[in-house]
């Protein structure tokens, strides 16, 4: 292992970002090493435990809860190939397939745990299966290295092998709305002329918004953003102005905010395009909220899926800075910010907003337990924590603009605002679509704004929120309580396509808003298959702290595992269901839900397919787990469980 | 004091204690794995889940009063965990409802369903919480039909301790243990989710010398002791409260030993001395009471041939120690005492060298490094009782020199050495020099091989006995094994050395040592042996270091 001068000079700089804790910059380090040995060798856990003074065990733990950390090399071009629902559904796996025939890799199971890189004998390329790499709406979609490529055909192997192709990321595009959204926060995307630097912000009134902000007392700012009734787009839909009010307007201790860019939630794909094509606009209403929220530093927690949206960011900062809309003194205000990028590493539970500060701290991403460990008080280095998501934190700066009355009158009472829908699947016209939040029924987005369904297919269920969802049926009919025209409430029933896109109504119907990724699946669509692949991904992302989740997640997997291949007995669908329950509320984070709710709203709702796959009234015999000549080869599993003992070594030393 | 309702009972609790441990004083008591009353609570096992409630508030923001006049509770739908929050006013708790029994057998399932069920051949078997809490909370079949998941076995992630992370249900006591208790991070996670891994870097190894603790806290048998697994059911093993005599810290200890012999030694709760660890170091440091090299009989020099040694009864071995001293005036004689015997052996010593009519004596001072943890550099665990009883002073081992240079001149012609080598002392040759060497020991040493009188005494947990440790608090030696062969228990041998120099006595049992000793020194006033407890009592010797 050799650090050139230049990259541990990068590697010094980039400890500097992390002014209150050295051990903050472990990832970092991690990511800087690995992109120029390759891979992350025990002597380069050393080396930055060393350089960090920390226990080598602490990076350790980092560099194996992180998937996105190899420690063994891959080949000269290592390809990622998104695994996830909306990809599977459009051919990920035989994308998969094909690129492994192309490139001669002879891949071991995708399922294969701890080492999911398969590499090709002459070690020129290497592949392996992420978990969603958000762009589901340009399914399915691969990484070759750090560049991004979405609608991947099989046809378009050699030339992405060749690294001919420059990356769809920076690919600039234009797309016109469609007439039935409101473009507020998607104001810039995909539009004609525009560019990510800060000249074209500028000419558009950029950090006009700012300038605005910094005259007005904090404590007002705060007021409009509760006026304005905005509900965080992340996925829980807490209000903002509520979340921000927990911070002490006299707090003695530092107060950090945090910009939760860590989007993950399968189906959802709308930070991606925020960061990549307006990152000045996160940062305008990132100085505002920090601003308001009396914060002086700043981080953007960037998924590591996103390499080149961290480019992106640093860039835009740079520019920023230059211009002193971050800094000391921002604009003769008085008030110092900087805003630092960090990068993740490949885990879904960074979304969670105290494994993000746990993540951010330079350790495992474990969620804290709540209480005590609340961000708005004990938060990164335990102090008071804002975490909020892009969306959110760019909502900010339009709530400053309009004025928080003006904001609250987009959508409707309690769902205030625009909200930018994900969809993906089977539908003509998959994509991102900025509507008022309500203003559309769900029958309108599949069928209207999105083209509607394949041709000579049919509806069959929608994930209305993102992966942890509950699924909804087509043909479901939902009783809610509806406001009539004279104000009174009254009962109603409405079909799927009926209902608002809006928080309430879809937690009326039994599932969420969540982070606003739709997942539509059409009638050719195996739901024990569908189900399947949201377990996987579920039982690849449990961090494994808590019990219920840690074997409840893996469990559910086998299960579904076990009835795709023909073994599924009758007892099956009621112990999904079972299991789910024994995990749903009864973890330290919200990921027991997430991963259970998908379980029991699947088997409930298509109880008929799951039974059809579980019908065996006995289970089958299971395969051997080892051979023999496995156990002996296994170097990682004694074959003589005892072999310290006195005894065996004697008989063994005796052969 | 707070108002706390647990299951349905209203109770008082101080402001600061555990919603855990409350309930357990309740007699409520909620299953837990990864909650440890000295650890930092991570709240990762889920077995603490109970119902939890608040009063519900009115539109005056007082609790609105039911029928009874008690608070109304307004429950929090979803379960909660109890060890991780403190008791607050009003709070109540169910710790058996319905939801409460379906979240801990959901959690034992999920606990079991990766587990290898080895408990035949695993060590933990009778002291596995997950056998413990199994009974009430697991069920008779498993309906796990999956292929459970490998992990490495047999690991020897330390020289003591040796891993099984199959058996492991990640509660982290051990992680948080060595970080937050002994300073040195060197354990923890790998790999994530269901096939998350406790280990170190190859770089390091669970060497501290509290690993064994990790063994203790292990509520599964995924950390057992290499020194102890698979030698004993632990069902069967004796247990004896009694403390380390390894230092002079004095944690106090559960002696575990069957038949007469002892298993393991594991670290007894005590907030006053050593919280609820040991170090490695004492707590192994028991093997040396099964060597063979015991001394087991009294051995006298040959009458008509010096060097010729043999085997005699106690009551000749006595007469002729006693007849030996006798000979001699008190300035012709010293004692070499240790700061590893009890109490009541300094006394009677006291007593001996009295009767004997010398000043000189002294012990011999044991010094090695120590830590700012629990091992005290000072290795006698009784250096306070020997200072308090006089047989040594303020610098313990300040009178060896002049012992030397009287058995070097010849000065000193007769010389006791109990429990101690006199090389350690500074006497080599000059030993050959002393007419009568009479020498009490357990195990044979270079002063014990020339003593014309070898009188064979007991260890540590082979006799009762109180000893002061470094903070002065009074502790006692409960007796856990018998001495081998005809080795006697070290008060009874001062004590007839005694009565065979002057008669006067009036001391039957142990007791009546500490009670005599009790009446003369201050500070053990109105004390006894039975009074010190299991815990130990804290002295005031501030009056006592210019003596």
């Amino acid at each position: 292992m050799h650090i050139s001068a230049e990259l541990e000079s990068r590697i010094d700089e980039a400890i500097t970002h992390y002014p209150v804790s050295k051990r903050s910059a472990v990832m970092t380090l991690l990511h800087l090493i690995q992109e120029n040995l390759g891979f992350i060798s025990d002597e380069s856990v050393t080396w930055v435990a060393r350089k960090l003074g920390l226990e080598p065990v602490n990076v350790l733990e980092v560099v194996s809860f992180y998937p996105m950390y190899r420690r063994k090399p891959a080949g000269k071009k290592h390809i990622r190939v998104c695994r996830t629902l909306s990809c599977a559904m459009a051919g990920g796996y035989e994308l998969k397939d094909a690129i492994c025939k192309t490139a001669h890799i002879h891949s071991h199971d995708h399922g294969d745990h701890g080492d999911p890189v398969s590499a090709s004998a002459d070690g020129e390329y290497s592949v392996e299966f992420v978990e969603c790499l958000a762009s589901c709406g340009s399914a399915p979609v691969a990484m070759v290295d750090d560049r991004f490529y979405e609608n991947v055909k099989q046809s378009d192997i050699v030339e992405l092998l060749k690294g001919q192709r420059g990356s769809d990321a920076t690919l600039p595009r234009v797309r016109p709305p469609h007439p039935k959204e409101k473009r507020l926060v998607f104001a810039n995307i995909d539009k004609e002329n525009w560019t990510p630097d800060i000249e074209c912000y500028a000419r558009h009134g950029g950090y006009g918004d700012l300038k605005k902000a910094l005259t007005m007392p904090r404590a007002t700012i705060v007021d409009e953003v509760k006026k304005s009734g905005l509900r965080g787009r992340g996925g829980a839909g807490f209000p903002c102005g509520v979340k921000w009010g927990f911070i002490k307007p006299d707090e003695k201790k530092p107060v950090y905010l945090i910009c939760n860019a860590d989007e993950s939630e399968p189906g959802t794909f709308k930070d991606r395009y925020i960061i990549h094509q307006d990152p000045h606009q996160l940062i305008e209403g990132m100085v505002i909220s920090a601003f308001a929220v009396g914060s002086h530093l700043a981080y953007i927690y960037i998924r590591g899926e996103f390499p080149e949206g961290a480019q992106i960011l640093e860039r835009a900062l740079a520019e920023a800075r230059a211009q002193n809309f971050l800094g000391q003194n921002i604009l003769g205000s008085g008030f110092d910010l900087d805003i630092f990028v960090h990068r993740g590493a490949g885990a879904y539970i960074c979304g969670e907003e105290t494994g993000l500060i746990e993540s951010l701290e330079g350790k495992r991403a474990y969620p804290r337990i709540k209480p005590p460990y609340f961000p708005a008080v004990l938060g990164l280095y335990m102090c008071p924590t804002i975490v909020n998501n892009v969306e959110t934190l760019c909502d900010v700066k339009h709530i400053v603009h309009l004025g928080g009355e003006a904001f609250a009158k987009i959508g409707r009472p309690n769902n205030t605002g625009t909200r930018i829908l994900c969809v993906s699947g089977d539908v003509q016209r998959p994509g991102y679509y900025e509507v008022e939040v309500g203003s559309v029924t769900m029958g309108e987005l599949i069928n209207d704004i999105c083209g509607g369904m394949k041709p000579g297919r049919k509806l069959k269920a929608v994930i209305p929120g993102g992966s942890s969802a509950k699924v909804m049926r087509a043909g479901e009919k939902y009783k809610i309580k509806q406001k009539q025209a004279d104000g009174t409430m009254a009962d109603a029933e409405i079909t799927l396509e009926d209902v608002p896109m809006d928080f309430d109504t879809l937690a009326a119907v039994g599932s969420m808003a969540g982070s606003g990724g739709v997942i539509v699946m059409d009638d050719s669509r195996d739901m024990v298959e569908t189900l399947n692949n949201i377990n996987e991904f579920y039982a690849h992302e449990s961090c494994g702290q808590c019990t219920p989740c840690r074997e409840g997640s893996l469990w559910m997997k086998k299960i579904t595992d076990r009835m795709l291949e023909g073994g599924g007995v009758a007892t099956d669908p009621a112990q999904l269901v079972k299991i789910g329950d024994n995990i749903a509320g009864r973890t330290i984070c919200a990921f027991g839900e997430a991963c259970s709710w998908p379980t029991q709203s699947f088997v409930a709702k298509f109880r008929e397919e799951f039974e059809a796959r579980a019908k065996k009234p006995t289970p089958p015999p299971m395969p051997p787990e080892y051979t023999s000549e496995e156990l002996i080869e296994n170097a990682t599993i004694a074959a003589t469980p005892g072999a310290r003992d006195q005894g065996v070594q004697a008989a063994a030393a005796t052969k | 004091m707070l108002n706390v309702q647990i299951d349905g009972v209203w109770m008082q609790f101080p402001r600061g204690t555990r919603l855990i441990e409350a309930c357990a004083q309740a007699n409520k008591f909620v299953p837990r794995y990864c909650y440890h009353a000295k650890l930092s609570s991570p709240g990762n096992c889920r077995m603490c889940l109970i119902e939890m409630g608040m009063p519900k508030m009115g539109p005056d923001r007082n609790p609105v009063l039911g029928a009874d006049g008690k608070p109304e509770i307004a429950w929090i739908p979803r379960p909660q965990i109890s060890c991780a929050q403190d008791v607050a006013e009003g709070m109540a708790v169910r710790t058996d409802s319905p939801m409460v029994r379906d979240c801990r057998n959901g959690v034992m399932e999920f606990l079991l369903i990766n587990h290898p069920l080895d408990c035949p051949i695993c060590d933990q078997a009778g002291e596995c919480r997950l056998q413990e809490f199994s009974v009430d909370h697991g069920t008779g079949n498993s309906r796990f039909l999956e292929h459970k998941v490998k992990k490495p076995k047999n690991v020897e992630i330390g020289p003591r301790v040796t891993l099984d992370a199959e058996r492991c249900i990640l509660c982290t006591r051990c992680i948080r243990f060595m970080q937050e208790v002994a300073h040195d991070d060197v354990l923890g996670i790998v790999d994530r989710g269901s096939h998350s891994t406790i280990a170190c870097h190859s770089d390091r190894k669970l060497d501290s010398n509290y690993s064994l603790n990790t063994v203790d806290i292990c509520p599964v048998g995924a950390l057992t002791s290499e020194d102890f697994r698979f030698k004993m059911r632990v069902w069967f093993l004796k247990e004896t409260k009694s403390f380390c005599t390894s230092c002079a810290t004095g944690c106090n200890t559960v002696i575990g030993s069957r038949e007469n012999t002892i298993y393991r030694q594991t670290p007894r709760e005590n907030n006053e001395v050593n919280s609820a660890w040991m170090c490695d170091y004492g707590r192994l440091n028991f093997h040396y009471l099964h060597s063979r090299d015991r001394l087991i009989e009294p051995v006298v020099a040959g009458v008509s041939d010096p060097g010729h040694r043999e085997v005699a009864t106690w009551k000749s071995a006595i007469a002729r120690a006693a007849g030996a001293l006798k000979k001699f005036r008190g300035d012709e004689i010293a004692i070499i005492a240790s700061g590893r015997m009890t109490n009541e052996e300094l006394w009677l010593t006291k007593k001996l060298a009295e009767a004997l009519g010398t000043t000189l004596h002294d012990i011999v001072p044991h010094f090695a490094e120590g830590d700012d943890i629990l091992l005290s550099s000072d290795r006698n665990p009784n250096t306070r009782g020997a200072q308090l009883l006089g047989i040594t002073g303020a610098i313990p081992g300040e009178h060896l020199g002049a012992i030397a240079d009287g058995a070097h001149s010849g000065k000193i012609k007769a010389l006791l050495v109990l429990g101690e080598d006199a090389v350690d002392a500074g006497i080599a040759t000059d030993l050959l020099k002393i007419e009568s060497l009479i020498a009490a020991n357990i195990l044979p040493n270079a002063t014990t091989k020339l003593a014309t009188v070898l009188l064979p005494g007991s260890g540590f947990a082979e006799k009762r006995g109180s000893m002061i440790n470094a903070k002065g608090r009074l502790q006692r030696l409960n007796s856990s094994i018998n001495p081998p062969g005809n080795a006697r228990d070290d008060w009874e041998i001062l004590r007839d050395l005694i009565l065979a120099l002057n008669g006067n006595n009036g001391i039957y049992m142990i007791e009546d040592v500490f009670k005599q000793m009790a009446a003369s020194v201050p500070q053990l006033a109105n004390l006894s042996l039975s009074k010190i407890g299991d815990l130990g009592v804290q002295l005031d010797l501030s009056t006592t270091s210019e003596k």
